[in-house]
């Protein structure tokens, strides 16, 4: 399966941008992963940086989509409930959180209220264990299903971390991975992976059989990051080497490339409300230069212009099927909803 | 291949590179000196981590948000590449046209400085010298954004002429002026908001954004200008294209080149007053520019293939920068290869503590350098850093060592015979007689190795880094 150009308006339209950055508290640093919970709080994972001095820039934020702050838990640390490298973030049906770290090799489970219940996973190649685990999702049965990233490879575990299965081996061919990232379940219980050294998504069954690919071949997509299918089978891709979103409908035929179009979150216009100076000269400036870019990098063209997707990591949708992006060097989210 | 050969080999990788692995100086070695003189000079390809894997891993390096973000990122990739040479280029323009994250607030742009001198690190000084006039971190760090047509601000033509191309009595007070208005105009986009960003230290809300250079035709002094006794409407172009020509110009990069590569030279502000340390070595360097369209790589292969380069007398006579020592380090200990690794960005901090933050040089004049980067909290720094990198017995590096050993060396190896090896797996080091004893002493106090059917054992294998651990104190390893 191949994904081809068709003619078709505009799938999903902009709607608006939450967050802002900050290192503490109120805001992202480095968010590599959001999800949201059944009464739409959601869950923002910073991972920070390595030198950065403080545990608590290494946290989950929770808000809404109306950006009422609810507060942050975790932190920076070895301790059982810290993280160095957490990387991915999962609801269960009671609302636990889940949380991956790469450097740990294991999982933290927090009540919603942000309580640390406890941690498992241990560090190596074997059945079950895990080197530098990245996605995570909760499947249909309430288990989950982890990309082990550097063992190139799925597992699937109950939440207490009993193994289950797994599949996938390193290399580039078909059922192959090279470091999975991003991961989820299509409607109908397959599971989607973020093949992202591979430049593709792969497709499997529930028990992890190989079905079909997108993006290989012609490198439509490069280091995907994230995926989201909606209840139509609508495919979501964070083409995150691209700087982009790419929307394949359910036989992987294209259908949309987001590049974002962020404007002032409600964060953000409190911070120029309180900083005018700042606003107004912000006001004056273009936004949107335009300039000769290096080589055509789309990573520069992102860091120079700001609405545009920087580091697009994560994807979720919410029961209306929006799509909402998680951009990691951009510390926002953007938010997309079908046209009428 | 003699002995002497192998380490003029050596010697060159020290100074073209960052020091070689045993192995890498084997296959250098295979190539002979000419050959491997070549190798370094092409910079065509050069491969390093991915960067892919840099931006996954370590985000933030790649973004505008952390001080200083973006030297862990470096460090990666003078520890991982292929074309060393061209990493020292790097070093060797960022410590010329020093540039500061202490007034720029913004990493973004200084990385892409350091990117800029990669791409134009070893073609013509012309097009170097006009890519970095156009360098919006260098615009900003000497005020160019407030040179304006009707009131000019000299500090950017200043240091054009003083810092980065005549030097000091070659030019007057009025060619600075004239120097001066030929760049006015020369700015940064959306210069308002993102001085007002810079000086409040800003990253809200999405971050900082990243700079461009802007043309602003309405501000430029187009009219006529006086420039070292030449009449024109010149543009900073034009101006840059005129300092090139001058000898003053191809003396004062030959004079860096020859301090960065050959031997230590006194700071620039004494170099009018002081003669260089070879003159005739400067006036080869002049020559292969003058002869060359003024091409930095042309200078560093005539300076490669030269006898002052080649002569003993200077073999072990630079100390090594902290980031030399550093990236040093972490190549011989072979831990970095393909994988970014949690503690890398770290060692840049560590780098910190030697005495030099890269990014950010102390002044526009750049780092000291030479002895200055020892002191007593430095040099027990660089020893310590060297000891726990290269005295960990579980690394890649140390397990080449260990294979060294056990291999040719029967199955009793004598403290001589370690102490060779070990010079040997840091790049071939030659050290002082006396140094050498002290070191056969101290591996004579654990006795002779033996090689088990296993191989060695785990006590035999802490000996050996041991003598790592003290060889990392010697002159000879601090130095280049």
């Amino acid at each position: 399966m191949v994904t081809k150009k068709v003619s078709q308006k505009p799938f999903l339209k902009y709607s608006r941008t939450i967050g802002m950055t900050t290192m503490r508290g109120r805001g992202f640093y480095f968010p590599v992963d959001s999800a949201m919970s059944s009464d739409g709080r959601i869950f923002v994972l910073s991972r920070s940086s390595e030198i950065a001095s403080s545990p608590d820039t290494i946290r989950v934020t929770v808000l809404n989509e109306a950006e009422e702050y609810f507060g942050v838990f975790g932190k920076g640390g070895d301790d059982p409930g810290s993280f160095r490298w957490p990387c991915g973030i999962a609801l269960d049906n009671s609302g636990n959180v889940y949380v991956t770290d790469e450097h740990h090799h294991r999982v933290s489970i927090f009540r919603d209220s942000g309580d640390f219940i406890s941690n498992w996973g241990t560090h190596g190649s074997d059945e079950g264990q895990l080197n530098g685990p990245s996605g995570i999702v909760i499947d249909g049965d309430d288990n989950l299903l982890i990309s082990d990233a550097k063992n190139h490879r799925i597992q699937k575990f109950s939440k207490d971390g009993r193994f289950i299965f797994s599949f996938g081996t390193f290399g580039d061919k078909i059922g192959e991975m090279n470091l999975p990232w991003g991961i989820t379940v299509g409607p109908a219980s397959e599971i989607y992976v973020a093949d992202w050294g591979n430049d593709r998504i792969q497709k499997f069954s529930k028990d992890g059989e190989f079905l079909c690919e997108f993006g290989s071949g012609d490198g439509e997509f490069t280091k995907p990051a994230s995926i989201v299918v909606d209840s139509e089978g609508y495919i979501f891709v964070a083409d995150w080497g691209n700087e982009a979103i790419q929307i394949l409908d359910s036989n992987g035929v294209f259908v949309q490339k987001l590049l974002g179009e962020a404007t002032d979150s409600e964060w953000a216009k409190e911070y120029f409300d309180l900083n005018r100076d700042e606003g107004e000269v912000r006001e004056l400036s273009d936004l949107q230069p335009n300039i000769e870019f290096f080589n055509d990098d789309p990573h520069e063209k992102s860091s120079h212009i700001e609405k545009l997707f920087w580091g697009p990591s994560a994807l979720f949708l919410d029961s209306k099927e929006r799509l909402f992006i998680t951009e990691t060097n951009r510390h926002r989210i953007q938010i997309f909803e079908r046209n009428a | 291949m003699s002995n002497h050969e192998v380490q003029l080999i050596a010697h060159l990788l020290r100074r073209a590179g960052f020091g070689a692995t045993r192995g890498e100086l084997e296959q250098y070695s295979s190539l002979g000196y000419n050959a491997t003189v070549e190798k370094l000079l092409d910079t065509s390809n050069p491969q390093a981590i991915s960067e892919h894997l840099l931006r996954r891993y370590h985000p933030d390096e790649t973004s505008m948000l952390v001080g200083l973000g973006g030297l862990g990122a470096w460090v990666y990739r003078m520890t991982t590449t292929d074309s060393p040479l061209l990493e020292k280029m790097a070093l060797f323009w960022h410590g010329i046209f020093a540039t500061g994250y202490a007034k720029v607030i913004n990493s973004k742009p200084l990385s892409d400085q350091i990117r800029m001198f990669k791409r134009f690190a070893m073609g013509d000084f012309n097009t170097l010298l006009l890519e970095m006039a156009k360098d919006p971190a260098m615009l900003i760090w000497l005020d160019n954004q407030q040179n304006h047509k009707e009131a000019i601000n000299e500090n950017f033509g200043r240091e054009l002429l003083e810092l980065f191309s005549m030097g000091v009595g070659n030019y007057t007070e009025e060619d600075v002026k004239e120097c001066a208005r030929a760049f006015t105009g020369w700015t940064i986009g959306n210069c308002e908001y993102m001085m007002v960003r810079s000086g409040r230290d800003s990253d809200w809300p999405y971050g900082r954004i990243s700079w461009h250079y802007e043309f602003d035709e309405q501000d430029h002094d187009s009219t006529e200008k006086e420039f070292l006794g030449r009449k024109g409407n010149f543009s900073g172009e034009d101006i840059i294209n005129i300092i090139c020509e001058e000898d003053a110009t191809a003396r004062f990069v030959a004079r860096h080149m020859y301090h960065f590569f050959v031997a230590d030279e006194p700071p620039v502000p004494q170099w009018p007053y002081q003669e260089p340390r070879d003159p005739k070595a400067i006036e080869q360097l002049v020559q292969a520019y003058f002869d060359n369209n003024h091409s930095i790589r042309s200078m560093l292969e005539c300076l490669f293939h030269s006898d002052f380069f080649k002569s003993e007398n200077c073999w072990y006579e630079k100390v090594k920068s902290p980031a030399e020592f550093v990236t040093g380090v972490l190549r011989l200990s072979e831990t970095v290869v393909d994988m970014p690794q949690f503690e890398i960005p770290g060692k840049q901090l560590r780098m910190q503590r030697m005495g030099q933050t890269l990014s950010n040089p102390p002044s526009v004049e750049g780092y000291d350098g030479g002895t200055a980067w020892i002191n007593t909290g430095a040099l027990v720094e660089r020893m310590n850093f060297a000891s726990e990198e290269l005295g960990n017995i579980n690394t890649p590096g140390s397990q080449n060592l260990f294979d060294s050993v056990e291999t040719d060396n029967g199955v009793v190896v004598s403290p001589e015979r370690l102490v060779d090896i070990c010079l040997d797996h840091l790049g071939s080091i030659n050290v002082q007689d006396d140094t050498r004893s002290k070191l056969v002493d101290f591996a004579a106090q654990n006795g002779e190795v033996h090689i088990m059917d296993n191989g060695l054992d785990e006590s035999s294998k802490v000996n050996i880094s041991g003598i790592l651990k003290l060889i990392v104190a010697s002159p000879e390893f601090q130095r280049e």
